[in-house]
């Protein structure tokens, strides 16, 4: 057995909880105990999220690398492939671990408020235990195909929670979306893996297969192949361009599932998978290339895409989406600058993200649940009398998000604008795109300020509209649901400063993984650049805060009084493009989704033709026997005629031969 | 001089009109005579054979089949009679519901057969109006 005080032993252990949680869950649903089902989902997630920071704590200081690996035996084994139950205890996985169980812990906790009295509620807490054990599996992984495992299962419980009210046509198609679009970027993660796998010694597992390919480093195209292979999956899985449209039609589920989905368990895989494969991505400058140009586009059309939708939760989907384009130019970066850096920017602005998104998403849910299940901006509105706590955790969230300064959106957006403008000014072959992608980050950054504040002026200030569906007592919501709104706030303004620029321990403590140890190997090896030291860049600040304000004074001015909104005639084409998404739906429907039925119908009708064809040889015994059949009658006599004639045949023949 | 030929052509002629009656009686005791005159047909050749070639084979053959014909006449008469006490009849069509399922039953139409008397129609008495005669309009007006 595992000693529960060892960082190994914690790490199974924090791992563990969710999914006993889950079969707990699960059970209370079979028998009578069905409306207790969240007490063991929010005691294992609780416990799971004790133990996680416990081990934090255990292994947080020091400055050698951190790596503990365990096997726990061996999952299977083909020819060369053997995979083992590997896990590792190194910054990257504590950090997820701690931020994906912290968050997790306190949706569930509002979940029990907001999903109340519904009628599949153990079946809801039975997933969501198994969602955090699918994404804790995948962030402790030290085994390329057991973080698929985990991988897969993140997707199944996103289906199913999204799918939640499955006799809905609308949540059904949008589970069935969200599984088949991510389901197109993970082909490129399984054919990734398997060439990492071929060039790096028929390695599984992490640190093996790294360090294989840091000492027999395979051709570049090689390498680029395998990272852009291994990116698919990530754009897939965390909504990037061109697969981003699966995540606004996501928030079909619960809310609290938006929630989760959006801050800890599922679109954060892509950018941690980036992480952990830093290595491979920094042996490769065009592939690094490629994620940051994705990553700054997918940031830019998202969040203009989020200016003109008048679905609050909508707006808050766009924004993930954007927010996440943000985490991936930052990996992109570590083409240009030290992969430490960048890496280190994605993963805080993840982190800080997981907490202001939580909070926004169940600040939406808090409203919804007092509106009647109404989300609509346009119907509602001026709301910071009525709900004065939801009114204030949301406003807190909007301003981490827009990057206010000082909270905590504010330090991790600088830290990828940073590493974007030391990417621009190195000496790589790519600066000047890299001065693009800046550019294009800051006028996101302005964008993304502006729309949330839109979102909240619209929902909270103006006089004050409640829809009828409300039916007279739309009402704070109970305090189940406020308590985490009010943790995640403060985490949400203060969890950017005390993790990075006042202590700089985030950076210091991921510096510590072997992953971006192997990932600064091979940084240095292609590109002989000094590091340079890292610190408060003042310019980034100052540029930020403008950035920032400006766009909240913009959204002030234009929404303070609250709806019906007035767009000015000459932005009415800008408008009618971006509430309709810029008609990427439209387009993919007509470019991919017409012709792919196209083809099945074709398919179909070809099926046909050639069952016909089938049918056409099996008519013919059919016909011949049709003929044979009658001479079958049940009459001797017929049958002796038969015999008869036969005979004479036989005898003519006979008897004209012997005549010859 | 009664030569082979002669012989020959009774068991052809014995043979011919037992496979005439067996294939066209529907009695199944009179088929079964059928069949043993074509067996005495081909006895006879055999016996003919025998006589001018001189040696007895042919006879022995000839009580080989007498003993055969008398076995199966045996055999033939216990099985018409288990069939006659099923079906109450001796008429080989009565079995015809062996047959290929889905066909119609083969109905036997008698060639010469009485055509049955025409059922005499009435006979309307003429009325009416010779077609051409002249008019009587008017005439045999109520």
């Amino acid at each position: 057995m595992f000693d529960f005080s060892e960082p190994i032993g914690m790490l199974l252990l924090a791992l563990t909880l969710p999914l006993v949680g889950a079969i707990l869950a699960a059970l209370c649903g079979v028998t009578k105990f069905a409306k207790f089902a969240h007490w063991p989902t929010i005691v294992s997630f609780a416990s799971s999220a004790v133990v996680s920071i416990l081990l934090l704590i255990e292994v947080g200081h020091g400055h050698e690398p951190l790596s503990i690996t365990q096997e726990l035996g061996t999952w299977f084994s083909v020819g060369r492939i053997s995979v083992p139950l590997a896990f590792s205890v190194d910054p990257l996985s504590v950090v997820m671990l701690c931020t994906v169980s912290f968050i997790a812990t306190f949706i569930a906790i509002f979940s029990a408020g907001y999903m109340h009295a519904d009628s599949g509620f153990a079946r809801y807490f039975a997933l969501m235990g198994l969602f955090v054990f699918a994404m804790c599996l995948l962030v402790t992984a030290n085994n390329f195909f057991v973080l698929v495992a985990g991988w897969e299962g993140v997707g199944v419980c996103s289906y199913l929670l999204v799918g939640y009210y499955y006799a809905k046509p609308s949540a059904a198609a949008a589970a069935r979306k969200a599984f088949l679009v991510t389901r197109l970027g993970d082909v490129g993660l399984i054919l990734g893996i398997f060439l990492l796998w071929q060039v790096g010694g028929y390695h599984t597992n992490f640190d093996q297969l790294f360090e294989h390919l840091a000492k027999h480093p395979p051709s570049d195209a090689t390498m680029t192949t395998a990272a852009l292979l291994l990116f698919c999956g990530a754009v897939g899985k965390s909504a990037q361009l061109p697969l981003y449209v699966w995540l606004p039609d996501a928030m079909e589920g619960p809310t609290p599932v938006s929630a989760l989905i959006h801050a800890a368990t599922m679109v954060t895989a892509g950018v941690f998978l980036l992480a952990r494969c830093a290595p491979v991505f920094a042996a490769s400058a065009d592939a690094q290339m490629v994620v940051c140009v994705i990553g700054g586009l997918t940031a830019f059309l998202a969040a203009f895409i989020a200016l003109a939708q008048n679905d609050l939760k909508r707006v808050l989907a766009y924004s993930t989406i954007s927010q996440l384009g943000f985490m991936f130019m930052a990996l992109g970066a570590g083409g240009a600058i030290s992969p430490r850096y960048a890496v280190t920017a994605a993963m805080f602005h993840l982190v800080t993200h997981a907490f202001f998104k939580a909070l926004l998403f169940l600040g939406s849910g808090s409203v919804m649940h007092a509106m009647g299940n109404v989300i609509d901006m346009r119907k509602f509105g001026g709301l910071r009398h009525l709900m004065p706590t939801t009114h204030a955790t949301f406003l807190i969230g909007a301003a981490a998000l827009a990057g206010f300064p000082l909270l905590s959106g504010f330090w991790s957006k600088d830290a990828v604008l940073y590493v974007l403008k030391e990417a621009s000014e190195s000496r790589s072959p790519y600066h000047n795109t890299y001065t693009a992608i800046l550019a294009l980050a800051g006028l996101t950054a302005l964008l993304t300020a502006f729309y949330t504040f839109r979102a909240y002026f619209l929902t909270f200030w103006g006089p004050e509209k409640i829809p009828h569906e409300a039916h007279g007592h739309a009402h704070e919501s109970p305090r189940i649901m406020t308590v985490p709104l009010i943790v995640l706030a403060v985490g949400a303004a203060f969890a950017g400063i005390i993790l990075e620029p006042m202590t700089h321990g985030f950076e210091h403590f991921l510096e510590r993984s072997t992953s971006i140890d192997f990932a600064r190997e091979a940084f240095g090896k292609h590109h002989n650049l000094m590091e340079k030291k890292h610190g408060l860049d003042w310019t980034v600040m100052l540029g930020s805060s403008v950035i920032a304000l400006a766009g909240i004074a913009f959204a002030a001015k234009l929404y303070l009084r609250g709806g019906p909104e007035v767009v000015h005639p000459k932005l009415e084409g800008v408008y009618t493009l971006s509430q309709n998404k810029l008609y990427v739906d439209e387009v993919y429907n007509v470019a991919l989704v017409k012709p792919a039925e196209l083809l099945a119908t074709t398919g179909r009708q070809f099926d046909g033709f050639l069952d016909a064809i089938a049918r056409l040889f099996s008519f013919a015994p059919r016909v011949l026997a049709a003929v044979m059949r009658p001479l079958q009658n049940g009459l001797v006599q017929f049958y002796a005629l038969g015999m008869v004639l036969g005979l004479a045949v036989f005898l003519t023949v006979i008897v004209f031969r012997s005549a010859k | 001089m009664i030569t082979l030929g002669h012989f020959l052509a009774v068991g052809a002629i014995l043979f011919g009109l037992g496979l005439i009656g067996f294939l066209t009686r529907r009695n199944l005791i009179t088929m079964f005579l059928s069949a043993e005159m074509m067996l005495q047909g081909v006895l006879l050749n055999f016996l003919a054979f025998g006589y001018f070639h001189g040696n007895l084979t042919g006879q022995v053959f000839a009580l080989f089949i007498i003993t055969v014909a008398a076995c199966e006449a045996g055999l033939g008469l216990a099985l018409f009679l288990v069939l006659y006490r099923r079906g109450r009849t001796l008429d080989s069509s009565a079995w015809q519901n062996v047959r290929e399922a889905g066909l119609p039953p083969t109905v036997d139409v008698d060639l010469f057969a009485e055509p049955e008397p025409e059922e005499a129609m009435p006979v309307l008495p003429v009325a009416g109006r010779k077609p051409g005669a002249p008019s009587l309009e008017g005439a045999n007006r109520v």
